[in-house]
């Protein structure tokens, strides 16, 4: 049972890494036709960087999320509160 | 089935040379270390025991003779990248095991790694295909020149994730058998169900499996032998180097999440590079009882042992279990990643 939230952890971290490698790869890098215009060019190009940016952030939050939800419950159940 | 039994018995070369040369080698190396005084300080002891360290040298020469086998019974430039990739990363951790290096220094050295491999494809096209292949979807599109900045970046992260995963009695050799046989399993199905793939990448793989069992036997608790960063690194490195040139990296990084996670923890608390040695706080502390303890310092790196032992302390041969089921349940889940992508 001690390592049942970090399973969970570790299966959450696992499907995001498959869901935003896919993403990545079939959405993010395909992503628009090589535009001529050079404002286009650039544009495109940071908007294909903040993606990447974004699902980096989106792993990083959720299992940070997670791990800070564990590690306080676990601390609250070892730190006796004082009783009402 | 001539051809089978011959192929299976020149596989069994592969593993059983590198085995084979760890076993023999460790126990007059370790004497050396002793007499040397080359010993680290098991301080998860009570009182702390010394330990030869690093046998790093030992378990890369391993690896070594194992991929000269596949080399020289396949033919392939596989085996060529992978030495390549664990000679970069071996040299940068036996430097750091002898002199100590800057926690920014050795990412940047391990970029190095991948150099053999990004080299050696202009010589074999098919060292690597640049797309990933998913389960159920199928492959990707191939993006040569993203895939193979990825690959570069790949090698110091792998690395350092393994090294990380460094710090208890068997944890690293456990770590890397499990991590190492995922890999196998999953290039084993691709080689049984993908027309062409050559047996040479099953091969390849085979002495990492090989190497970690070997190192099992010095390495589970108590400890025996201490690899060293020259050891983890290039484990890591071989580790990356396979994933890559055997296709299977969505099952790779499934296999070591435990270290990713580990590695995520460590450096978004200490907020950057920080030298192990140089940290403020650890993580765990050694009671009088002899049990680890999790660190309450706010500051404390939040490692995944820290973790696990704020569930209660452990004896260290306690931690080190689950820290192998952790390993285990990602290694499973990279078993039904590999049956999901080549069973059809």
């Amino acid at each position: 049972m001690r390592l049942a939230p970090l399973v969970l952890i570790e299966t959450v971290a696992f499907l995001l890494v498959i869901g935003e490698t896919y993403l990545f790869f079939a959405v993010v890098v395909p992503l628009g036709a090589v535009p001529k215009n050079p404002l286009e060019y650039t544009g495109m190009a940071a908007l294909k960087i903040g993606l990447t940016f974004g699902l980096g952030v989106l792993w990083f939050l959720v299992i940070a999320a997670l791990t800070r939800a564990y590690v306080s419950s676990r601390i609250r159940r070892q730190i006796p509160t004082p009783s009402t | 089935m001539l051809q089978g039994l011959a192929d299976a018995g020149l596989l069994s070369l592969s593993f059983a040379v590198p085995l084979a040369v760890v076993l023999v080698a460790m126990p007059p190396f370790m004497r050396f270390l002793t007499r040397s005084g080359r010993v680290a300080k098991d301080v998860h002891k009570r009182p702390p025991t010394q330990v030869p360290a690093p046998v790093g040298p030992v378990l890369f020469l391993g690896a070594l003779a194992g991929e000269l086998v596949a080399y020289a019974t396949f033919g392939s430039l596989v085996p060529v990248a992978v030495i390549g990739a664990a000679t970069v990363a071996f040299v940068v951790g036996l430097t750091d095991d002898l002199f100590v290096l800057g926690a920014r220094v050795k990412p940047l050295l391990l970029l190095l790694a991948g150099v053999p491999l990004v080299v050696l494809v202009a010589f074999q096209r098919d060292l690597y295909v640049p797309s990933i292949t998913f389960p159920l979807l199928g492959p990707s599109a191939e993006h040569f020149t993203i895939y193979t900045l990825l690959v570069v970046a790949a090698f110091p992260i792998v690395s350092n994730a393994f090294n990380m995963m460094d710090s208890f009695n068997g944890e690293i050799s456990w770590f890397t058998l499990l991590t190492s046989a995922s890999v196998l399993f999953a290039v084993v199905l691709r080689a049984a169900f993908t027309a062409g793939f050559s047996l040479a990448r099953v091969a390849t793989t085979l002495p990492l499996v090989a190497v970690a069992m070997g190192f099992l036997v010095f390495n589970r608790y108590p400890s025996r032998a201490f690899d060293g960063d020259s050891g983890a690194l290039f484990m890591g490195a071989m580790f990356a180097c396979l994933a890559v040139t055997g296709g299977v990296e969505i099952a790779a990084i499934v296999a070591i999440v435990p270290a990713i996670l580990n590695s995520f923890y460590t450096l978004s608390s200490v907020r950057g590079f920080v030298e192990r040695r140089k940290m403020a706080t650890r993580p765990t502390y050694l009671g009088e009882d002899g049990k680890l303890y999790a660190s309450m310092e706010p500051s404390a790196p939040s490692t995944l042992v820290r973790l696990v032992l704020l569930g209660g302390p452990l004896s260290e041969r306690e931690l080190v279990r689950n820290v192998v089921l952790l390993t285990l349940a990602a290694c499973l889940l990279s078993a039904a990643i590999s049956l999901l992508t080549w069973v059809h």
